[in-house]
């Protein structure tokens, strides 16, 4: 199916710039625009996979939710939003760790499977009945962890703490 | 029903990965810092989504069951990640993380 490469094509060039932007450009708040812009971008990329729920749940929880939690985040603390980031320079160490990773997947791209997959598509309705059933003790793992997590974010951030 | 060929998805995770680890090594501020593991971790659900999309066996749905579940978790990451932002701010007045270093002797 040639336009459904030409879209995946598409999408993953889109995926590495903003992702690439995200990191390299100076102002904070533009990171944001950008990273939001990739968390989109990954919705598209779900549903060209045939896995629809996911594509909405990563439009609602990243593009929605996460993208304003950072975005309070810049807000609240710092005086000026659209104040620049300082440069930060790369180290030797950094390099060489890249230069080490480039090799071990230069040498593992020559094991990527070739030929063509054919993407199954499922219904939404079966991916609940799987992740209430047989997947349930993940989703009560999640549960569990989120409630954790919602005690220790008040902790960390309620009054009178020095 | 589509085709495609993996090695593409499987090398754009492997760039995203790439991405994450890029910013966890040389960004200073938390927020860029938080920014660049949610790269990092979605690229890892990327790859659950496709190995489940190409599976045609019945329990295939478990990846996108898993992937469902990495990204509440990776939400729950960020809340608590923000909530130490704050903290970290209203201790050190700024979120620079070379400047978090009390524990440092």
């Amino acid at each position: 199916m040639i336009l459904e490469e030409l879209a995946f094509l598409v999408i993953a060039a889109v995926a590495i710039v903003t992702a690439a932007n995200a990191l390299l450009v100076r102002e904070l708040v533009h990171t944001i625009l950008w990273i939001a812009l990739f968390f989109v971008d990954l919705a598209a990329l779900y549903f060209l996979l045939a896995a629809p729920f996911l594509g909405v749940l990563e439009l609602g929880v990243y593009a929605g939710a996460v993208t304003i939690l950072l975005l309070f985040g810049v807000m609240v603390t710092r005086k000026r939003i659209f104040a620049r980031e300082a440069v930060t320079g790369i180290g030797p160490a950094p390099l060489l760790l890249a230069g080490l990773v480039l090799a071990v997947v230069v040498v593992g791209a020559e094991e990527l499977p070739s030929g063509e997959g054919t993407v199954h598509a499922y219904a939404p309705a079966l991916l609940s009945q799987a992740l209430f059933n047989a997947d349930g003790p993940w989703l009560l793992l999640l549960g569990l962890a989120m409630l954790s997590a919602l005690a220790g974010a008040i902790y960390l951030v309620r009054e009178g703490r020095e | 029903m589509s085709a495609f060929s993996p090695a593409g998805l499987l090398a754009l995770s492997g760039a995203l990965l790439g991405l994450g680890l890029f910013g966890i090594l040389t960004r200073r501020n938390f927020i860029l810092l938080l920014i660049s593991v949610e790269i990092a971790i979605n690229a890892a659900v990327l790859n659950f989504v496709y190995f489940a999309a190409f599976s045609g066996s019945s329990s295939a749905l478990s990846g996108q069951a898993i992937a469902v579940v990495l990204i509440g978790l990776a939400a729950t990451e960020v809340a608590v990640g923000l909530a130490i932002v704050l903290g970290l701010n209203r201790l050190r007045g700024s979120i620079n993380v070379a400047e978090a270093s009390a524990l440092r002797r």
